[in-house]
């Protein structure tokens, strides 16, 4: 009985992705929760150029208008990605990596910093102006610090990853109801567009990566293991962990050749069972392109709407033998050659993080019954997605399922579930 | 205070599984997709039910057969699904079973088996305790409680925790019966489930009576120890069964 049963490995790169984006949607829901009764003031952005919701309006203006917004959001969106895609094919790359740690300090610095300052002032919490100053100095540079640099462990960086998530995701629930709504499914419509036309913006991108080999500079959570992998079998990889990604493209050439040998062996794996699916799902995943308008938290500072933070991806760089590490690592081949396993995990787009926990404090405002419905509706289409991801071996969008299952359940959670819920419960009616 | 109140009737209803959860599932990824899943399943049963029933809400407050109309449909179709989910799971089992093979690898242990059951079972019960009882907690976090009528000496969110925790229980373990009754084909355990589902949803009804709920939820928890048991007792047996073959 040494040997242990499959169980025990199987389906840990799923919940590799699954934790995070759960951790960041709780911490935005209990945020939401706890921050609610102070952030009543309208924020204006990228997302509400058009039109400014108001309560009072007639149904058919608020329609119109957050269709509107959504459109505008979107296109805007688009524009900033083909941006992207220009300047990373005339090669700009460093241009693109100072850009991003530039808007990921701004985005940590001041919009993380307004929240703090809401938390410290809803619980009343004492501390002097210095020290909250230099604190939030020390986190913002080190979160900038670990975007693209070598050295930082990997855990620090899928934790900023998370905490960026966090804040912009609390900055977007501020978004008037309908506007969110609407914005969220144009998202989900354009980030399938982007990411499986050909010709998108995301699929140019990803394309133009994995051409070059290189690496997308772009805000991408990596559910690669961290140090304390399981079957500790990897020193190479946890190495590599520490190393950080710039590290990679050194031996990515070596590492492709032989994944190419490889390459066949694990086709017939795949054609084999389903199972096969449930592990080697760890080719790449390209998320949606998602900008953070991070310029939109002062009313003035519209103007300035060139989104930050692309998530691109880092797109499927190196398919073929990132198709063949999880299959090495999971199913315990433990004959392959130990040194070169390059291990990463899915990626995961800042994106699909902020706007699947967008969906989910925008139901924490009504209720916590839809927060449930769409927690689980989020994360089954996450998990459809990323079983799609293991069948086609391709970047995938991966708002379009998720988000329409949220909103789908959403509504029926709020129109049909409350009432019977309520119902039954408080009549102390149970099944 | 109100704080702690409300997370003590958070932990009064989902403690038992919470611990659960981080003492068995949290170690293996699969099942944590499975209650993930079975969660998913129980909210989409959720979600028809009141589909079909919504045409005649809200029902009357004093007349009980309707309540009791409800209850038994629910049951029924939960049930069904219940056996929709054995299939799903035989499935996977034997997909499971050649995967094993192929990466020549144990089979599924029975441990595992119970384990997959258990994690089924759990989703059920955490389902039922966060819907009924968990998303209608947020006023408890606030400062004052409430009582309904019919039973006015217990504040209305305990006694829902209460009665979640009873019905988290009789899910989680009626599922490890149902599996194990399906598996040996014993049509007992196979017919047991829904007569305990079915007795634990009525014996609510009790609550219907004005200060019902004094005799409705012991007699509740008298149906989930009476689960509890049979469910050990079946464990015990498959498990020494498992071990002498061995």
């Amino acid at each position: 009985m040494e040997s242990s049963s499959i169980l025990d490995s199987l389906g840990v790169e799923i919940i590799g992705v699954m934790a995070p984006v759960s951790i960041c949607m709780f911490l935005v829901v209990l945020l939401t929760y706890s921050l609610s009764v102070t952030s009543d003031l309208q924020i204006r952005s990228a997302a509400n150029l058009v039109y400014m919701e108001n309560p009072s309006d007639s149904t058919t203006v608020k329609l119109e208008g957050s269709l509107a917004n959504a459109i505008v959001f979107v296109v805007l969106v688009a524009a900033v990605t083909f941006v992207i895609v220009l300047l990373f094919y005339y090669k700009f790359t460093n241009f693109l990596k100072h850009y991003m740690r530039f808007s990921a300090f701004f985005v940590l610095g001041t919009m993380g910093g307004a929240i703090f300052l809401s938390i410290i002032q809803h619980f009343s919490i004492p501390v002097d102006s210095i020290t909250c100053f230099i604190l939030l100095f020390n986190f913002t540079i080190l979160g900038t610090l670990s975007m693209f640099a070598g050295g930082i462990p990997i855990v620090l960086r899928q934790c900023y990853m998370v905490a960026m998530g966090i804040v912009v995701a609390a900055w977007f629930t501020k978004f008037p109801e309908w506007t969110t709504w609407f914005m969220l499914v144009a998202l989900a419509l354009y980030d399938l567009v982007a990411v499986l036309v050909p010709g998108g913006p995301l699929k140019l991108l990803v394309e133009l990566a994995s051409s070059r080999d290189e690496e997308l500079p772009a805000m991408v959570y990596e559910a690669r293991p961290t140090v304390s992998s399981h079957q500790g079998r990897n020193r190479g990889s946890s190495l590599r962990a520490l190393v950080g990604g710039g590290g990679a493209v050194s031996d990515s050439g070596s590492v492709e050749l032989q994944a190419v040998g490889n390459h066949d062996a694990t086709r017939n794996v795949d054609y084999n069972a389903i199972a096969v699916r449930d592990v080697d799902n760890v080719v790449e995943r390209s998320p949606p392109v998602v900008e953070i308008p991070r310029e939109g938290h002062f009313a003035s500072a519209v103007s300035s709407s060139e989104l930050s933070t692309a998530v691109g991806s880092r797109g499927e760089i190196v398919v073929a033998d990132e198709e063949m590490s999880p299959l090495v690592e999971l199913m315990g081949w433990e004959d392959n050659r130990e040194d070169e396993s390059f291990e990463k995990g899915i990626k995961l787009g800042l994106g699909d993080f902020i706007f699947y926990s967008v969906l989910v404090g925008r139901a924490a405002m009504y209720d916590l019954m839809t927060v449930y419905a769409c927690y689980l509706a989020i994360i089954s289409g996450l998990g459809c997605t990323l079983i799609l991801l293991s069948v086609y071996n391709r970047a995938l969008p991966a708002l379009p399922i998720s988000i329409m299952l949220g909103i789908v359940f959403y509504f029926l959670t709020r129109l049909l579930m409350e009432p019977f819920v309520v119902g039954m419960a408080t009549n102390l009616m149970m099944f | 205070m109100t704080v702690a109140a409300g997370i003590g009737y958070a932990l009064v209803a989902l403690g038992p599984s919470l611990s659960l959860f981080v003492s068995v599932i949290s170690k293996k990824p699969f099942l944590i997709l499975t209650v993930l899943s079975s969660t998913l399943l129980w909210l989409v049963s959720l979600i028809v039910l009141s589909g079909l029933w919504r045409p005649f809400l809200p029902l009357k407050a004093n007349v009980w057969w309707p309540y009791a109309l409800l209850v038994l449909s629910s049951v029924c179709l939960q049930e069904g699904l219940r056996f929709l989910f054995w299939k799903i799971y035989k499935r996977l089992e034997d997909v499971l079973d050649s995967f094993a093979d192929r990466m020549s690898r144990p089979r599924l242990f029975p441990t595992d088996k119970l384990q997959i059951a258990l994690a089924g079972g759990l989703g059920h019960g955490v389902a039922h305790a966060v819907f009924f009882c968990l998303s209608l907690l947020t006023p408890a976090f606030g400062p004052a409680t409430f009582y309904v009528d019919r039973c006015s000496q217990v504040p209305f969110f305990l006694i829902s925790a209460i009665i979640a925790l009873a019905f988290v229980t009789i899910h989680t373990f009626s599922m490890v019966i149902a599996f194990e009754g399906y598996a040996k084909g014993n049509k007992v355990d196979q017919v047991i489930v829904p007569v305990i589902h079915l007795a634990a949803g009525m014996l609510t009804l009790v609550n219907f009576a004005s200060e019902g709920c004094v005799i409705g939820v012991p007699l509740l928890y008298l149906v989930a120890s009476l689960t509890l048991l049979h469910c050990g007792k079946m464990v015990w047996q498959s498990l020494i069964e498992s071990r002498n073959q061995s």
